[in-house]
């Protein structure tokens, strides 16, 4: 998952980078965007389906090994953003049931026990205290 | 101390309990009672009626028709006031209760649901229920002065269903202000209507002791060799919290724990934060331990490590700590003011060591077993400093 | 007949997947740290993330084990004990249980300081017609009671509430009596500078079980200049009055906070060296806040966060040690913020709650019975900005107030998990939100992350508490966690043989 970005700056104070769409989305890439915003004028540009360009101009006057640093840190920053999309994918759902009981009433949205009883003596009784709980033995 | 014993037995239809006397009694007072004769003590010639039963060490002669056990095997830890059970069909005499000891225990069946690898009291498949709830409600009824603690043992009382709310309930009619501890693996009370059942008896001294031995689930349910007992026992702490019954957390230390034990206190602060005290036991060589003794053996002096930085975590998060089942020899110095007198009266010893050890009034000593198997690191502490006395529990 | 034995592997099977439960995360110290939806969290090794995102991770690693127990992941092979997550991430939010427990009455708007910073009207000590009326105080102390809380603290402030003590002394049997008939706890404390305090004063708090709580800046060239008085003795009366209250009400009944200014920087071990030198037991260490008369007189007082950052960790350095020493005293916002990352628990501090503190953990009525959402709200309307200006007394009820435009607004605003910056933040749940303070700094109640003050301050915090942490030294561990819970140190157990 090779980010290539290269550095080409007009000025001293700006740098371009290329952003593989396929890999880093579009949300992830404004979030990205967003956290640089306190020290960048950030400008996306959709070159095509496959490549965004952005352009970090800096607010204030910053060196070519500080823009370096930055390109590195523009880079993880969004490949995070991006694995954290991918967790949302797999999670909003249990996350959302979690929630969901986290705030319901006590006993309304609960699971039921899980597993099997276990006492031999209880689960050959046919009419028992424990008949809720008659799992068949693993 | 000895709790069994067996004799002959003639008369019997059912078991008996009773409280021994080895005072001749009035007619009037025979009722609850069992006369007892001690070896060489001599058995008056007068009509013995009344009484529930006899007990003699020797042999009885004459063929009364009370139902009694003689010939006993050994008898000098019967003492006057005991309360025991007579069991006709093999000639058992088990004590069921001493009112001059500290620990009481209520045992209420063999019938478990867990096999732990290092269960003091192994199993049986047999259901025992009925007949054990007769007799403990009998035992209960018979107990002159209700003492200040009693634990509730087995097996898993869980299992005993509705016979469990029938003890308690008993219990909390009889003696209201004995404080009850119910050792229980916790599973029953993961189903929600069980707890709060349990907690509808609104026993006013009740408080669960429930063990787990991991934070990670496969490692608990092997030592306790149940699946899915761990995702049952953690729900259970819920459940029973939820309904205000309150819990304690029991863990047994050896080689299986000891791994995971500062990862374990970590998960009972987050998980099992209301848990009003945690047990940190050491190992008994008894019922299924020597088997298994491989796969559990560590000597507790090299686990001192482990124990420490366990109980730092806890102390320090304002958890109740307790250290049972260890000498003080074996101990880091640091850890004594945990450490409890926690071993019954009746399963106690000290070893000949133990004599010449300064730190002895404070021990709480070996089990009986230790014999066998013990740390190679006991050893008599020949002088405490200045401030130890304060610091031993 | 004796059952079988079973070895590991029936009861712990390696499971061939795995499912992630809700987290969130990000790179400190060269490692990743996991932060779960109930705030517990893990520092892992650079790496995991990615492995957990693409579903690699080996189950069969000490690792997963952990992942698991922690409750990040879960597998087949047993229950994922959502009820028990539920039931954590529940807790976490337990301060919005009963609702608005911190209830403030600002009796009076006068007052005989100037400070710099102050967000009070600077009113001369005669009008009186800055203070509140019995009307107004009758209906303030019902409104307070139809909370739900079954505890309720009244906090009384000013301008300067001493100097209207007969409109406190209204109040506080009213109150009482309220409390008594609705079954609820009440606590009361008066915010004072103490400098008109009486002995007199003092003896009815003692008889009313009324805590004080006074302002103590650091050593007297540092309060004198924060605080002017006709006079210049702002310092003076301060301990004075510190000396007089612990007297007669006791030295648990009084408290001191600080206020930060840009005179304060660079002095943190002074100030915290006075503290100790006046027996306190806690400092609070908290920035200015940039409402009323701060915003006017920014060039002042104005200073960059940065410099409050390094400050705050200075004091931190400084105040451990002094603990380390033997004396016993904690900071506030560590503890806030420990109470957060490191206890099951949410904090009580109105301003570090998420949904917001503001109406739902406090209220405070002015004295002409208008109603705000917090100290700052209030401060807002003193430049002439109501946003969060809920209602009024004599024309709302606790239901309007709380269905009015300015709460459903502020209540739109109050959660960081709906907030852009705070809803990927690692930190979420240690964190808060606090919609008056970005309204006030950047004209907008949702706030811009990147910018704000109030989200650097607390992540650089965070983030310095997680170094503290992840080093776990364990003297250090042992002073904060005697913070957190309040208790003295546990004593090490001198050795015995």
């Amino acid at each position: 998952m090779d980010q290539s970005g290269s550095i080409t700056t007009p000025d001293a104070h700006c740098m371009a980078v290329e952003i593989n769409r396929s890999i880093v989305s579009d949300e992830a890439l404004l979030k990205t965007c967003y956290w640089f915003s306190r020290e960048f004028v950030c400008e996306i540009r959709n070159r095509n389906d496959q490549i965004a360009d952005v352009l970090l101009t800096s607010r204030n006057a910053a060196s070519v090994a500080d823009l370096a640093s930055t390109k590195d840190a523009f880079m993880t920053s969004a490949m995070d953003f991006a694995l954290r999309e991918k967790i949302e994918a797999r999670t909003s759902g249990i996350r959302d049931l979690l929630l969901a009981k986290a705030f319901s009433e006590s006993g309304v949205l609960e699971d039921e026990p899980q597993g099997v009883f276990g006492d031999a003596v209880e689960e050959a009784k046919s009419e028992s205290m424990f008949k809720i709980l008659g799992n068949p033995r693993s | 101390m000895r709790l069994t014993t067996t004799g002959v037995a003639r008369n019997f239809e059912q078991s008996i309990v009773g409280v021994l006397t080895t005072e001749h009694l009035p007619r009037e007072k025979r009722t609850e009672r069992i006369l007892f004769f001690a070896a060489h003590e001599a058995i008056p010639a007068e009509d013995l009626s009344g009484y529930r039963g006899l007990l003699s060490h020797d042999e009885l002669h004459g063929a009364p028709s009370l139902p009694y056990i003689h010939r006993l095997r050994e008898s000098d830890h019967l003492k006057d006031g005991d309360i025991v059970v007579l069991e006709g069909n093999a000639g058992t005499v088990r004590s069921l209760y001493r009112p001059y000891e500290q620990h009481h225990h209520l045992f209420v069946t063999e019938r478990c649901n867990s096999n732990c690898l290092m269960c003091s009291q192994p199993p049986k498949d047999r259901d025992d229920v009925e007949a054990l709830t007769e007799r403990n409600l009998e035992l209960i009824r018979l107990i002159a002065a209700p003492p200040p603690y009693l634990t509730i043992t087995g097996g898993e009382p869980t299992l005993l269903g509705d016979h469990l709310f029938t003890l308690i309930a008993q219990l909390k009619a009889s003696m209201p202000d004995t404080e009850l501890h119910m050792l229980t693996n916790g599973r029953t009370f993961a189903w929600p209507d069980y707890a709060r059942r349990f907690a509808a008896l609104e026993h006013p001294n009740i408080s669960l002791g429930i063990p787990l031995y991991s934070d990670f689930a496969g490692d608990h349910d092997f030592v306790v060799q149940a699946k899915g007992a761990f995702d049952q026992t953690v729900a259970g702490f819920h459940q029973a919290a939820r309904n205000g019954i309150r819990v304690e957390v029991r863990v047994v230390l050896h080689k299986l724990t000891i791994p995971r034990l500062t990862k374990l206190v970590e998960y009972i602060y987050r998980n099992l934060t209301f848990a009003e005290h945690i047990a940190l036991m050491g190992l008994e060589y008894t019922g299924y331990t020597p088997r298994n003794i491989d796969a559990l053996w560590i000597d507790p002096y090299d686990y001192q490590d482990e124990l420490e930085e366990a109980v730092e975590y806890l102390a320090v998060r304002n958890m109740n700590v307790s250290i049972y089942n260890h000498q003080l020899c074996v101990l880091r110095p640091a850890l004594w003011s945990y450490a409890r007198k926690s071993i019954s009266d009746w399963k106690m010893l000290y070893l000949p060591e133990c004599e010449r050890c300064s730190a002895l009034p404070a021990c709480g000593g070996l089990f009986q077993w230790a014999v066998k198997k013990h740390s190679e690191h006991i050893h008599a502490i020949a002088s405490l400093p200045p401030d130890a006395a304060q610091k031993c529990s | 007949m004796a059952r079988a034995f079973y070895p590991l592997e029936r009861f712990a099977p390696t499971p061939p997947t795995f499912h992630l439960l809700p987290f969130r995360f990000t790179r400190l110290n060269g490692k990743e740290l996991l932060v779960n939806e109930a705030g517990e969290f893990l520092f892992v090794p650079t790496g995991t993330v990615q492995s957990l995102a693409d579903e690699r991770l080996d189950t069969g690693s000490a690792l997963y084990q952990d992942l698991k127990a922690k409750q990040f992941v879960y597998d087949d092979s047993s229950s994922p004990l959502l009820d028990i997550l539920a039931t954590k991430v529940r807790t976490k939010f337990d301060h919005m249980c009963g609702g608005t427990k911190l209830h403030i009455f600002v009796v009076t708007l006068r007052c005989e300081h100037s400070c710099e910073y102050c967000q009070v009207s600077r009113q001369t000590a005669t009008r009186g017609e800055f203070d509140m009326s019995p009307a107004t105080a009758d209906r303030a102390i019902a409104m307070m009671m139809d909370s739900p809380a079954s505890a309720v603290t009244l906090e009384f402030q000013g301008g300067e509430p001493l100097l209207a003590f007969d409109v406190i002394q209204y109040i506080i049997p009213r109150a009482k009596r309220q409390a008594r008939e609705r079954g609820k706890d009440l606590d009361i404390v008066v915010c004072t500078n103490l400098a008109c305090v009486t002995d007199d004063i003092l003896l009815y708090f003692r008889d009313e079980g009324v805590k004080v709580s006074t302002s103590l800046d650091g050593p007297a060239f540092l309060h004198n200049k924060n605080r002017p008085r006709p006079g210049h003795n702002s310092y003076e009366k301060a301990i004075e009055g510190i000396e007089r209250s612990r007297a007669i009400l006791g030295m648990e009944n009084v408290a001191a906070l600080m206020t930060t200014t840009a005179a304060s920087l660079g002095h943190a071990a002074a100030i915290v060296d006075e503290y100790v030198r006046r027996e306190f037991h806690s400092i609070f260490l908290r920035p200015i806040s940039p409402y009323g008369f701060a915003v006017k007189t920014r060039h002042r007082t104005g200073y960059e966060m940065d410099r409050f950052l390094e400050f705050y960790k200075e004091g931190l350095a400084h105040i451990l040690k002094v603990n380390h020493d033997g004396y016993r005293i904690a900071e506030v916002y560590t503890q806030i913020l420990l109470t957060k990352i490191l206890t099951p628990h949410s904090t009580r501090y109105v301003d570090m709650q998420s949904p917001a503190g503001e109406a739902w953990s406090v209220l405070v009525y002015n004295y002409d019975g208008d109603v705000y959402a917090s100290d700052e709200s209030r401060m807002l309307a003193e430049m002439r900005d109501w946003t969060f200006r809920l209602g009024n007394v004599h024309k709302d009820t606790r239901r309007s107030l709380f269905t009015g435009d300015p709460a459903l607004q502020l209540f739109q605003a109050s959660c960081n998990q709906a907030l852009a910056g705070c809803s990927d933040c690692a930190f979420q749940p240690y964190c808060a939100a606090d919609p008056v303070y970005h309204h006030a700094t950047q004209g907008d109640m949702y706030g811009h992350r990147p910018t704000s003050g109030f989200c650097a301050r607390n992540m650089e915090v965070i983030t310095h508490l997680f170094s503290l942490i992840e080093e776990n030294d364990r003297n250090t561990m042992r002073i904060l966690w005697s913070w957190v819970t309040g208790k003295p140190l546990t004593k090490e157990v001198v050795a015995c043989a």
